[in-house]
């Protein structure tokens, strides 16, 4: 049975990745939900502990809002970005994908690094705003949630513009026109004809922002100032300064949860396998 | 119970080591001794049974080992003859008591703290320390229990930057709640640990009781709600070189800090814009045990906690690190440029109460939810 | 034609934002200069002691190396794994192939922190806590990812009357993959590379989790030292990443031209 063989042949290829991705990764993964039951005793105290800590609640909060706030600045910052490198092409329009790309490849912790440099009381920022006589006094641009802010939106916005800016280039310009020539304004015919042709885009944008912000450590663990909590940093503070596996685990059950539960929700309104599966 | 020891303090005093080398306080030699036993240090276990006549003393490591070696260790070598031999690699209650479990001990000496010293007493892991060669009068009151004695001290202290406050420096924690008169930002740390007396002195209660007020949950509801008051000007530590960043770079102008941190400032910032008042500050000794059945013997190695109570060899410690004297009689020998700084001087102890590891048992873990809580929600 | 509103707000916004993109990348070149032993501008003129710093520390220096080392083997092992799985699964095209490849972007989804715990605690029983083969697993895993998606990717172009041309004329499976579909996939492969790379060079929460004094790598240095004592060599080595980016960006972008 040749067919059979060859699917055999082609399943090969697969395995070897797959198999240590089951057994390193996925096993270690569910390994934390047994973590959740069963430490310090089998049961659901953990997850009791959790549902009644109005600091794990506000934790949790923290964590939506401040995903929130990052996925609408990315998508409207994102947006004016995609939207000029695909409409108005010129000489520099390949320095500009450049420039978006940029900053992908220099690390986060070197990005949030200079986010401390730049917003710190006597920071580059305040510095130069002094010097020109703007403000009297430093103003908090750090250690607190608008630094976190600053710094996040700065980290995930490749992230949005990038899949708007595929979504934009496969947008014809015969429609805009002809809007245009049918009498409607230039923001009428962007409101009402282009835009909604790059919803796909945005929504996909948004996606990721939304989800790779939720779990996010590196920034707000730097710029936060220790109440800025999102609930990763809670996570390591639980297991590293009190050694509360338990909660620490059951917290990551609850973080994993709502993960996939907006993954679920998204698959509604986003194809998940063109925004996940198939990025380029 | 729960083991309260605060490990993360004493690592702290490890790495101050590592800043005082960079500052040129430390000879080079040890400190690249200590550099080289990082990696090596487990080794020291076998060769530890195998000679009987030796001392191992545990600590935490970095390169607070090499200044336990240099001032405490060496100096004993060169007066008897013994051999002692500083492992970093941090006694932890539960490694303790492994140990003694499985019947092979290699550890003499352990720098722990109250809160494993007592369960490591209750759980018989530990000998009686024997107080006919250890002179009890040479620790501070209170720091002598029956399985661990006091070594060194540090302490959790107000520390003011007054350039920026304007030389308006707030002396109480009082004045460090009155957001009014003394504008700016504060850092407490980023657990409840010597901040909640804080707390409660700035509640108007007495030093003396601050114990008392925190016994009721009543007590630590309050000393909380003054922690929710006053979060918008609170940035936390998490490390005690957090505590020193916030200080250097001027993110903050008051903070409760250790002193061993604090010691350090004094050196990186100008007189003006560092100082550091031990008014109502916590004081906490590290608390030597020894693990029953240890190679070396009891009366060796009694006799070497003896000498580590000399109040010149404290003094040194101080010099190096900031680790308070645990000898009230050291303070004498303090040079006058340091008595200020000096956690275990007699001015200082008097403004400070005694870290109440009996407490922090009981009442920690519900305490520090609700610290968190304060703080974001 | 004169620029309407509507344009230059989409223009000049761009350029705003790009710059607020990439300028902060370059703020640590100026610190990186500074005379003074903490961090900010240089005070009474330009110093290189922080570089000196870096290249003369054995630390710096063997952390770097570390993470160079430890990403070409994270970079090699996930591209042939990875490159493997999207060919076999390109071929498939089947329900459960698109199952394997959902499971296998899972690093992608799942919180860095919580990944790392279950790292963490399934190295302890392992023995791979604070060993450079647990970084390298660990980093593999995560890489794997990248590696599948841009190959699969390179792959969609792909005829598939080719391969079966191929198959048809006597070749096995294994020649067609090699002499058909790994050329095909080329491009994906070697961003597939760079990619895992990157991720590996980069990753910090794993490394936390899982590495305790024996294995250091840049990243870690970089989060201790911001951590412990914001030391200005940060900005030293900041500065030399973020110039070997620019340059290598450039390079790129030049020869694409």
């Amino acid at each position: 049975m040749p067919r059979i063989n060859e699917k055999v042949s082609y399943w090969m290829l697969v395995v070897p990745a797959l198999a240590i991705m089951v057994v390193f990764y996925i096993v270690p993964v569910l390994g934390i939900w047994k973590i959740a039951f069963t430490e310090p005793q089998t049961g659901v105290d953990n997850f009791v502990a959790m549902a009644n800590s109005s600091a794990v609640k506000t934790s949790f909060v923290i964590t939506f809002r401040v995903a929130a706030i990052t996925t609408i600045g990315c998508l409207t910052l994102g947006y004016i970005v995609a939207y000029a490198i695909s409409n108005y092409a010129s000489r520099l329009t390949p320095l500009m994908v450049v420039l978006v790309i940029l900053p992908f490849w220099v690390s986060v912790l070197i990005r949030s690094f200079s986010w401390i440099v730049l917003l710190g009381r006597s920071g580059i920022v305040n510095d130069a705003l002094r010097g020109a006589g703007v403000i009297d006094s430093p103003l908090r641009l750090m250690h607190n949630e608008l630094g976190v802010l600053i710094a996040m939106i700065h980290v995930m916005l490749p992230f949005a513009i990038l899949p708007m800016l595929t979504n934009m280039r496969g947008i014809s310009g015969a429609y805009v026109q002809a809007a245009r020539s049918l009498g409607a304004g230039e923001w009428t015919a962007f409101r009402q004809v282009y835009f909604p042709q790059t919803l796909p885009g945005v929504m996909s944008g948004a996606l990721l922002v939304f989800v790779l912000s939720l779990g996010f450590f590196v920034t707000p663990a730097l710029l936060g100032g220790g109440r800025v909590l999102m609930i990763s940093e809670y996570i390591t503070y639980q297991i590293q300064e009190f050694l509360n596996w338990g909660l620490g685990s059951a917290l990551s059950v609850g973080l994993l949860v709502a993960t996939a539960l907006v993954l679920l929700i998204a698959a509604r309104f986003v194809n998940l396998r063109a925004a996940l599966l198939e990025r380029k | 119970m729960t083991d309260t020891t605060d490990f993360e303090a004493k690592r702290d005093i490890a790495e101050i080591a590592v800043e005082r080398y960079k500052q040129g306080r430390l000879t080079r030699r040890g400190f690249v001794m200590a550099m080289g036993a990082l990696g090596v240090l487990p080794a020291l276990g076998s060769k530890a049974t195998a000679q009987a006549k030796e001392i191992i003393v545990v600590n935490w490591g970095g390169t607070a080992k090499d200044v336990l070696q240099e001032v405490l260790c060496d100096t004993y070598t060169a007066e008897t003859g013994i051999p002692v031999i500083v492992d970093g690699s941090g006694p932890s209650a539960g490694k303790i008591r492994a140990m003694v479990e499985s019947g092979a001990v290699v550890w003499d000496l352990c720098d722990s703290g109250a809160g494993s010293a007592i369960i490591l007493e209750q759980q018989g892991m530990t000998q009686p320390i024997d107080y006919s060669i250890v002179d009890k009068a040479k620790v501070l009151e209170g720091t002598a229990y029956n399985n661990g004695v006091g070594n060194y001290v540090y302490s959790y202290v107000l520390a003011t930057n007054p350039k920026m406050l304007g030389g308006n420096v707030p002396q109480s924690w009082e004045d460090v709640w009155n957001v009014k008169d003394f504008p700016g930002m504060r850092t407490f740390r980023k657990s409840v640990r010597g901040q909640l007396e804080s707390a409660t002195q700035a509640r108007g209660v007495p030093l003396a009781e601050v114990y008392d007020a925190l016994s009721t949950e009543d007590g630590i509801k309050a000393a909380i709600a003054k922690f929710r008051e006053l979060r918008e000007n609170i940035i936390v530590w998490g490390s005690g070189s957090d505590s020193q960043n916030l200080f250097l770079q001027e993110e903050v102008a008051i903070g409760n800090i250790w002193s061993t941190r604090a010691h350090l400032l004094k050196d990186q910032m100008d007189a003006e814009s560092f100082n550091v008042s031990f008014n109502g500050g916590v004081i906490a000794p590290g608390i030597w045990v020894v693990p029953k059945n240890n190679p070396a013997g009891t009366e060796e190695t009694m006799k070497f906690i003896a000498h580590g109570q000399k109040p010149e060899l404290q003094v040194k410690w101080l010099e190096m690190i900031g680790s308070g004297p645990i000898n009230p009689a050291a303070a004498a020998l303090v040079p006058a440029e340091l008595a200020p700084w000096n956690p275990s001087s007699p001015e200082n102890l008097a403004t400070q109460i005694l870290y109440n590891d009996e407490w922090y048992a009981k009442n920690q873990i519900a305490a520090e939810e609700l610290y968190v809580d304060a703080l974001i929600n | 034609m004169p620029r309407s509103a509507f344009q230059i707000f989409f223009q000049t916004g761009a350029w705003l934002i790009i710059a607020f993109l990439v300028l902060p990348l370059l703020v640590v070149i100026p610190i990186s200069f500074t005379d003074t032993s903490y961090i900010g501008l240089p005070k009474d003129g330009l110093s290189t002691q922080h570089y000196v710093n870096y290249f003369t520390d054995a630390k710096w220096l063997g952390a770097t190396w570390t993470s160079v080392w430890v990403g070409v083997v994270v970079a090699t092992c996930a591209t042939v794994l990875g490159t493997a799985f999207a060919i076999g699964c390109w071929f498939l095209s089947d329900r459960a192939s698109s199952v394997a490849r959902w499971v296998l972007i899972t690093p992608i989804l799942v919180p860095p922190v919580v990944q790392s715990l279950g790292f963490y605690r399934f190295w302890v029983v392992l023995g791979l806590i604070d060993t450079h083969f647990g970084v390298i697993l660990a980093h593999t895993l995560l890489a794997l990812p990248y590696v599948s998606i841009s190959v699969f990717a390179a792959l969609t172009n792909l005829d598939r009357n080719i391969p079966r041309a191929a198959r048809s004329l006597g070749a096995s499976v294994l020649q067609t993959v090699w002499a058909v579909v790994v050329p095909a996939a080329k491009p994906g492969i070697a961003t597939g590379f760079i990619f895992a790379f990157i991720v590996s060079f980069d990753e910090i929460v794993g490394v936390l989790f899982i590495t305790v004094r024996r294995v250091s790598t840049l990243p870690k240095m970089i989060w201790e030292g911001i951590q412990d004592n914001i030391d200005p060599t940060i900005a030293a080595v900041a500065t030399v990443l973020v110039v070997i980016t620019l340059v290598a960006t450039a390079i790129g972008a030049l020869r694409r031209s």
